[in-house]
């Protein structure tokens, strides 16, 4: 329509199906979230929701930025195989984790993306995963994104890096 | 200094630096050999684009960890606390050294010192970290917000792999903000 960004140049097919690995990111936990938020009363349910929220309205820009390139967005699957079960707050928070997880290594695949638009909007979804991950989780991690071993192990830093300083809020 | 063998320490990072140094290496050759002949031998290559923004990275993480080494002197209460931060610094610096590649014999060979090359509140071993323990978490809490911005505002200069690692690095320092703000709190729920 207006596609002033999408008109110029089309995306390379390797942008475009980083955009499709995020948004099927985004339609899987904002499915769990479903789950993960069932599961949860009071201050973090409601944290639940407003993290749900957030990877609805993730979704819509990921949706737009594909139409207007002339992909078809990838839909939502009807349902998903939850990658653990769900039984009580522990694995409802646990299940929150996974799915940031999952969410901020789609969205560092994009930081690869070599338009600058798609890189800062990549970066910027990486950023926000983390932070709710390491909300959920209870502690922060050195590397979002990456999965372990694609870094450096930690050295010195040994033994410190399971902490837990917060425990996660359990009802 | 300049993340040498001296300073691999792990296996993984040792291994894959040095398949990595030879790669650069032989693409330098072909260039040279390709391009201008012998004559281009006697220019020193010049560095990756990347270096100077890897170089502006490493330094800006030895500012924060002597930032935290500065506060947990000065607040040995707040150590439990930030020592896991401060650890995941040095296993940022860490990689960050490990991607850094320099042609042997160019102009950039000679580092320069973190400290010449940083700008912020303070320097390192410097007094500028505030005494107090509210003070000196808020301190921490600004540098950690300023880090990420530096390295997500450098984003789109550098090559596809050096920006996921600073993306990655920038989403640990903005989680490190939050997680400060529960150690000023000092009871968390």
């Amino acid at each position: 329509m207006t596609g002033i960004s999408a008109r110029r140049q089309p995306l390379a097919a390797a942008e475009i199906s980083a955009l499709q690995a995020a948004l099927a990111a985004e339609h899987a936990a904002a499915y769990g979230y479903g789950v993960v938020g069932a599961h949860l009363t009071g201050h973090a349910l409601a944290t639940a929701r407003a993290d749900w929220v957030a990877h609805q309205v993730a979704r819509d820009s990921l949706e737009s930025m594909l139409q207007s390139a002339g992909a078809t967005p990838v839909a939502a699957a009807a349902a998903y195989r939850l990658p653990q079960r769900v039984h009580g707050t522990a694995a409802a928070i646990a299940l929150a984790v996974t799915l940031e997880n999952r969410v901020t290594a789609a969205y560092l695949g994009l930081v690869a993306a070599t338009r600058p638009t798609l890189r800062k909007f990549g970066a910027r979804e990486v950023v926000a995963a983390a932070i709710r991950a390491a909300s959920w989780r209870g502690h922060t991690v050195a590397f979002p994104g990456f999965p372990a071993g694609a870094v450096m192990p930690p050295k010195a830093a040994r033994g410190q890096s399971g902490h837990g300083r917060t425990p996660p809020p359990s009802g | 200094m300049t993340g040498g063998p001296g300073t691999a320490g792990t296996g993984a990072g040792r291994s894959r630096r040095a398949v990595l140094a030879a790669t650069a290496a032989s693409t330098a050759l072909l260039a040279v050999a390709g391009c201008k002949g012998v004559g281009a031998l006697a220019t020193p290559p010049s560095p990756a684009p990347d270096v100077g923004l890897l170089r502006a990275a490493i330094a800006a993480e030895e500012v924060m960890i002597a930032r935290y080494d500065a506060v947990i002197a000065g607040s040995p209460g707040l150590a439990a606390d930030l020592r896991p931060l401060r650890a995941e610094h040095r296993r940022h610096r860490a990689e960050l050294r490990s991607r850094l590649i320099v042609p042997p014999g160019s102009a950039e060979t000679a580092a320069p010192s973190p400290a010449a090359t940083r700008s912020g509140p303070a320097a390192p071993g410097a007094g500028g970290v505030p005494s107090a323990q509210g003070a000196a978490i808020s301190f921490l809490q600004e540098a950690e917000r300023a880090a990420a911005a530096a390295l997500l505002r450098q984003l789109t200069a550098v090559s596809p792999s050096l920006a996921q690692l600073m993306a990655s690095v920038a989403a640990a320092e903005a989680t490190h903000v939050a997680a400060l703000a529960a150690v000023g709190s000092s009871g968390h729920a």
